[in-house]
């Protein structure tokens, strides 16, 4: 009943804070406009056909479950009474100049009554904290009796032949906006569900399903849009192509960076089977049985985020597309080998002695499919250069190569190693010298220190171990790639104090496995060099890692359980494909529209070729010169 | 009467001053043609005669009786060595014709010549000829790499490479319009290729010092140019759409590194060995992007010789790897690039043949924009 309040409090609140400037018309006011009558028809209308509104979240349940009971007057009244009509087309600056009530009032009329909206305001908690979107366009009030109609014929919602008697959930599951995002645009559900036995749904939607047809992102979008360390804060200028304010589906909400976890548990499992195994770590007695364990749950988790991932991949392959197309999130695609692998390296003595090199190749050949992409895009692919997208997550994307190589030398194969190393070498010392340079082109590197930073230290441990297992012993190559390690552990290590202010993500696990790996090159270091420095040092990394991993394994359990944020609404796959009509409206007031498509134009596709091989857009035909 | 006066009597006219006169014009219509081709050839022709030499290499080391331990190369060692000189004689009259014709345009059309060397594509081709030298020298019948004649030559081809070296490497890091990030583009890496085919032929004959120099020259240069080449920064890509097929230098170079060290170290060592899974990983890459070339492969011209050499050399080093390895899958890939390697060859020999008028085009890129 909050909102009922809510709303009175606004109504009481309107006259004051609304500015001269904007005309609000009360709907009552005006003739024919949502008049009472045509309200209680319609809802009569609906509670006949039994309709209930869909993916509504608990409150709004609630809300439309109390009009559906036929006590419409009095919420819808109020909601009337308070409904705005604004009659100008909404600027940036104006909604920043008006306060944060006006958002909220706004929004709460509009996500109660409106789903069938897509553009519905901002949610209303982060209203007061800050304006992230502006409030849209709102030509009329729509109340909840007449938006389902409509929606119906428009092309929102399932159709009226649902029983009432219905899950939430599965409604969720069967709201057309999401449908862009399923596979084949929904049709595989459908498929799925009437293999189910499940009725028939009616041609209606085939036909009014919105634009299904999602081009190719170029990268461009998502430098644009996004902003952030990990580019998955939207901008204050864009919009999603998603409700902001729903809880989207959880598949939908499930990131490719889920995989840290699997990456942070099995990499934990190695380092205490090489603290249980080394000679010169001996005098701390570790038993096998905590590797025994770690490597259960690992192997564990990996099945299970694997199964979600495969869930994700057959029912919303398009956001699985648009996350292979966001510039960070594409290393992570190699997260799921690289656990494998990790697995592979942490097995108990007492499950398997040794592996099938079978098994290598079966693990290695996705990785080299992965790499000869982007690698490929890097050296001729039109916009994803990489003077442009690299980051630090890239790390994830050699790192392969190094643990595939230290994984087949253990297993005794020679030339495979070799040259996964030898391709891994060769872009790491390409990434490295790009990363160090922070070129002024490069738009993804984080400003501020991110815990993303810490990926550097994982490729020179990993070929450190990777190079002494081909070789058979610790020699000079490996000790120097062994040492640069150390050195970039370090100089992160001291500046910890700068690791702060950031929001939790899964994808933070992932960075964790660099300093496992660290603790497990200073472990075999120690094996080789076996004194009181070394010995210390590798106690200090292991524990370092062991009290991290805690920690994350801490915060993940506050935010699952507690906080209940742990999958929020994934925004870095939802942007939409150009910016916002509206804004552009705004500029041609300003600027002059014909100005702004070709700085526009210039900015993308400045420097690149006529026929762009990964951009989808086509750009224009006038050649601009170099940058 | 008036018959016999409308007759038209035609009378040749024998006399040596029409012979002059047309002696004239034939030398009139020789010389137009010689100077059309003098302004359109350029170094980037050397093409045909690096991919013939490195041909010559590769079957050079295919029927070294050294390599008897491979059963399909028994085959090749019946046939008779007449083959094989015909192939370097046909390497060694290319290059021959290909140099006179470059002489004659830096006495001829010395301008031209300048504007070349100052566009940064033309400007890598000057290493072209003294490659396709040591390439002859190397696959030489006749000339063993420990006589006079041998190390003569080798100093004869290596001068230049180094003095070219010094000015184009050292325009890199100092000189003010030409920098590096502006002028890289996948051609350099044609001087990276000419030091290392240098040091090859030192360590053949036994000068490790130099063979070491020149390889570190090489390495060192390849290291940033491999670096700059992949980051791609924003303008530097202005190669033109024709020139795609350079695309397979990248192939190339570190084949011809994992070579030049395998002559060094004295055997197919786990360095050459990575070198060599480099290139194939970045054939493998190249062949997984034909959109790439597909703007290139519209119409003929000299740039399609830019497949052949990288292939080869690429098919050399196999050959050295699987002679190392001995393993099955070595095998198969030194089989399956070698007869690739013959295949484009041939090809683009047939290709030349039938469309030797647009060996000479008038809109060739680096002619074009040497001149403007």
């Amino acid at each position: 009943m909050e909102h009922n309040e809510i709303l009175s409090s606004t109504k009481q609140d309107s006259p004051e804070v609304i500015p001269s400037l904007i005309k609000f018309i009360a709907s009552n006011e005006v003739a024919g406009f949502d008049s009472m009558e045509d309200i209680c028809s319609l809802n009569n209308q609906y509670q006949m056909n039994g309709f209930q509104p869909v993916s509504l979240s608990s409150e709004e349940t609630e809300a439309a479950a109390i009009l559906s009971q036929n006590h419409v007057s009095r919420p819808i009244k109020s909601h009337l009474a308070s409904a705005i009509s604004i009659s100008m087309p909404s600027s940036p600056l104006e909604v920043h100049l008006q306060n944060t009530k006006r958002v909220l009032f706004s929004d709460h009329g509009e996500t109660m009554f409106s789903n069938g909206i897509l553009d519905s305001s901002a949610a209303c908690k982060t209203a007061s904290t800050e304006l992230p979107r502006q409030a849209k366009f709102h030509s009329q009030p729509m109340p909840t009796g007449s938006t389902y109609p409509e929606a119906i014929v428009g092309d929102k919602f399932p159709n009226q032949s649902e029983s009432q008697a219905r899950n939430p959930r599965i409604e969720r599951l069967k709201d057309k906006r999401f449908d862009s995002f399923k596979t084949w645009s929904g049709k595989l559900e459908r498929q799925l569900s009437n293999l189910r036995g499940k009725p028939q749904e009616s041609e209606l939607e085939n036909n009014t399903t919105q634009n299904s047809e999602m081009e190719i992102l170029p990268v461009d979008r998502y430098f644009d849009a996004l902003e952030g360390p990990e580019l998955d804060t939207l901008k204050a200028s864009e919009e999603l192509v998603l409700p902001e304010d729903k809880k989207w589906p959880f598949l939908l909400r499930y990131p490719i960076s889920s995989f840290g976890i699997c990456l942070g548990m099995s990499s934990q499992a190695i380092m205490w089977k090489t603290l249980a195994t080394s000679p010169s770590m001996n005098f701390l007695h570790v038993s096998s049985n905590v590797n025994f364990s770690l490597w259960c749950i690992s192997a564990a988790l990996i099945a299970i985020v694997s199964f979600i991932y495969l869930l994700k991949v057959i029912f919303y392959f398009e956001a699985v597309r648009r996350e292979y197309y966001h510039p960070i999130r594409v290393n992570f695609f190699f997260a799921p080998w690289i656990a494998f692998l990790f697995l592979a390296l942490g097995v108990p003595p007492s499950v398997a002695e040794h592996l099938p090199p079978a098994l290598w190749y079966i693990l290695m050949t996705p990785v080299f499919c992965f790499e000869l992409k982007i690698y490929g895009q890097w050296m001729s692919g039109g916009q994803r250069r990489l003077s442009k997208v690299a980051n630090p997550s890239n790390h994830l994307s050699i790192v392969g190569n190094f643990v595939g190589a230290l994984l087949g030398a253990s297993m005794g194969l020679k030339e495979g190693p070799i040259f996964f190393f030898a391709i891994g070498l060769a872009h790491y010392i390409v990434l490295f010298v790009t990363l160090y340079q922070r070129l002024p082109t490069n738009a993804t590197l984080p400003k501020e220190l991110h815990p993303v930073f810490f990926l550097f230290v994982a490729a020179p441990s990993v070929a450190s171990m990777a190079w002494t297992k081909i070789q058979g012993s610790f020699d000079y190559g490996s000790r120097i790639a062994y040492f640069i390690a150390l050195f970039l552990y370090f100089s992160l290590a001291v500046r910890v104090n700068f690791f702060r202010g950031f929001r939790f993500s899964l994808a933070w696990w992932a960075y964790t496995f660099p300093m496992t790996g660290a603790a497990i090159a200073t472990i075999r270091y120690s094996n080789e060099v076996t004194n009181i420095v070394t010995r210390s040092l590798s106690v200090t990394l292991s524990a370092i890692a062991i009290l991290t991993v805690t920690a994350l394994l801490i915060t993940t359990i506050l935010h699952a359980f507690v906080l209940q944020d742990l999958f929020p609404n994934d925004i870095a796959i939802a942007i939409s494909e150009r910016r916002r009509k509206t804004s552009k409206k705004w500029y041609h007031l300003r600027t002059g529209s014909s100005d702004t498509k070709e700085i526009e134009n210039f900015l993308k596709f400045g420097s690149s070729d006529n026929k762009d091989i990964e951009a989808s857009l086509k750009p224009p035909s006038c050649k601009p010169e170099e940058v | 009467m008036a018959s016999t006066q409308s007759e038209i009597e035609i009378v040749v006219d024998a006399s040596p001053v029409a012979a002059q006169e047309h002696r004239r014009l034939f030398i009139i219509v020789a010389k137009r043609s010689i100077s059309s081709v003098l302004t359109r050839f350029h170094a980037g022709y050397f093409r045909i005669s690096l991919s013939l030499g490195g041909q010559t290499l590769l079957w050079k080391t295919l029927i070294d009786p050294s390599h008897g331990s491979n059963p399909p190369w028994r085959l090749l060692q019946t046939l008779p060595p007449l083959c094989f000189i015909l192939l370097w004689s046909l390497a060694l009259f290319t290059n021959v014709l290909l140099s006179l014709l470059y002489i004659s345009r830096c006495f001829f059309r010395f301008r031209m010549v300048e504007a070349e060397f100052l566009h940064h594509v033309g400007v890598n081709y000057f290493f072209a000829p003294w490659i396709s030298w040591f390439l002859l020298l190397q696959s030489a019948p006749f000339v063993a790499p420990n006589t006079v004649s041998y190390l003569v030559l080798w100093w004869v081809f290596a001068v230049p490479v180094v003095t070219l070296d010094v000015k184009i490497y050292g325009q890199w890091f100092t000189k003010g319009k030409q920098f590096l990030t502006l002028v890289a583009n996948p051609t350099s890496q044609l001087s990276v290729i000419g030091n290392l085919v240098g040091s090859r032929a030192a360590a053949q004959m036994g000068w490790k010092e130099s063979a070491v120099c020149l390889f570190s020259l090489g390495m060192v240069h390849y290291l940033v140019l491999f670096v700059t080449l992949y980051q791609r920064l924003p303008g530097g890509d202005r190669l033109p759409a024709t020139l795609r097929p350079v695309f397979s230098l990248f192939v190339a170079a570190p084949s011809m590194a994992s070579l030049a060290w395998e002559s060094i170290a004295g055997r197919f060592d786990t360095a050459s060995k990575m070198l060599l899974f480099l290139s194939l990983f970045l054939f493998a890459s190249l062949l997984c992007r034909p959109t790439l070339f597909k703007k290139s492969m519209r119409r003929f011209s000299i740039a399609w010789w830019a497949y052949s050499f990288p292939v080869t050399i690429l098919a050399l080093a196999a050959t050295d790897y699987a002679e190392e390895v001995k393993t099955g899958i070595a095998r198969g890939l030194m089989l399956l690039l070698t007869a690739l390697s013959v295949l484009i060859f041939m090809s683009l020999t047939l290709l030349t043949a039938f469309n030797s008028r647009m060996l000479l085009p008038d809109d060739d890129p680096i002619v074009c924009l040497s001149v403007h």
